[in-house]
């Protein structure tokens, strides 16, 4: 049996009022959770909205990012003493019901940290662009990681308390994706890794990292790896 | 007898007055002995190179190999202004960081402090 009572669903959003709602209502259709938003200093009412959906936020003054938000979460988890997190993208673009595939995982391997792989899963149609930027940032990130892993830069991920615990980003921005995967194996956590759905809409594609963002986002990574 | 140019006495002028102003802002402690030392040493440096211009850069172009003086100071002023936009680089992935810190604890109290209510 899967100990659901004990997850909680923290959604780093930015600007994200448009679709927040329906995706905390998916969630709640899929499962009993605790839910919370870290709004990243969103200037719409990403806030209000989720909010007026009955879950908790908290709310950056400033926007620092989606790894800074990630940190956030996982610095609120370790002060409630909350068990398991999971991490989603709060632009709609990953499917709830995949949250009990991530679980399961958990379960049946024991893995501190799971993350949901796109690229594993053969029925997702991903635009060309995103197969190509995320194959730049797979080759980057398992260049420094000791196993291969599909799907590096996936916000979709499920924590233990063990990696709660463990986990420390100082990446703000998105190679907070990397840089958890780098230093989860550092610290010998069995990470994992699971078939999750996609749904890229244009929306979801207009949130996403562009070529310059990514550029930067690779700087910052390696900048970290050589000079920390 | 030597030419005495207008860089020549200007340049070493300030360097003494930056030096000493450095040498006031350790003894307050406003900055460490490291910045002090490598200050000192930035300032003297100057001073030298503005006081004997072609002994000083026709010596870094036979160290480097260049052919020229004109191309040995480029390329040291080069090196120079990597070295100092890579300073830059660390002290503001280091504000960055606190300014982060500082979001994150605010925004933990502020939620906590809601919760508790």
């Amino acid at each position: 049996m899967l100990d659901q009572p004990l997850l909680t669903v923290i959604l780093p959003a930015y600007n994200e009022a448009e679709v927040i709602g329906e995706v905390i209502a998916e969630i709640r259709s899929v499962m009993t959770c605790r839910i919370i938003v870290i709004d990243d200093g969103s200037k719409d009412a990403t806030s209000a909205c989720a909010r007026e959906h009955g879950v908790s936020v908290i709310r950056h003054l400033l926007n620092r990012g989606a790894g800074a938000a990630c940190m956030t979460g996982i610095g609120l988890a370790r002060k409630m003493n909350w068990q398991r997190i999971a991490f989603l993208d709060a632009d709609g673009q990953h499917v709830a019901a995949d949250l009990l595939v991530l679980l399961a995982c958990m379960e049946e391997t024991g893995a501190d940290l799971v993350i949901g792989s796109r690229f594993m899963n053969g029925g997702n149609t991903i635009p060309r662009i995103r197969r190509f930027f995320n194959s730049v940032a797979n080759l980057l990130t398992n260049t420094f990681c000791k196993n291969s892993y599909s799907d590096t830069q996936s916000g979709f991920r499920l924590l233990n308390r063990h990696a709660i615990e463990s986990i420390d980003l100082h990446q703000d921005d998105f190679s907070y994706c990397s840089e958890m995967i780098v230093q989860a194996e550092q610290l010998d956590l069995k990470i994992e890794e699971c078939p999750i759905s996609v749904r890229y809409t244009a929306y979801s594609m207009s949130k996403g990292q562009d070529f310059q963002v990514g550029v930067m986002t690779a700087f910052h990574f390696l900048w970290k790896l050589i000079f920390k | 007898m030597m030419e005495i140019r207008i860089f020549q006495w200007l340049v070493p002028i300030l360097a003494l007055l930056f030096l000493i102003s450095q040498l006031l802002r350790y003894y307050r402690g406003r900055i460490d002995l490291r910045e002090t030392v490598s200050g000192i040493l930035l300032w003297l440096s100057l001073a030298a190179l503005a006081i004997f211009p072609d002994a000083i850069s026709n010596a870094i172009a036979q160290v480097l190999g260049f052919k020229s003086n004109t191309n040995a100071v480029l390329f040291f002023a080069m090196g120079l202004l990597f070295y100092f936009q890579y300073r830059l680089y660390h002290i503001q992935v280091r504000q960055r960081r606190q300014l982060t810190q500082l979001t994150r604890a605010l925004a933990l109290q502020e939620f906590l402090k809601e919760e508790e209510i």
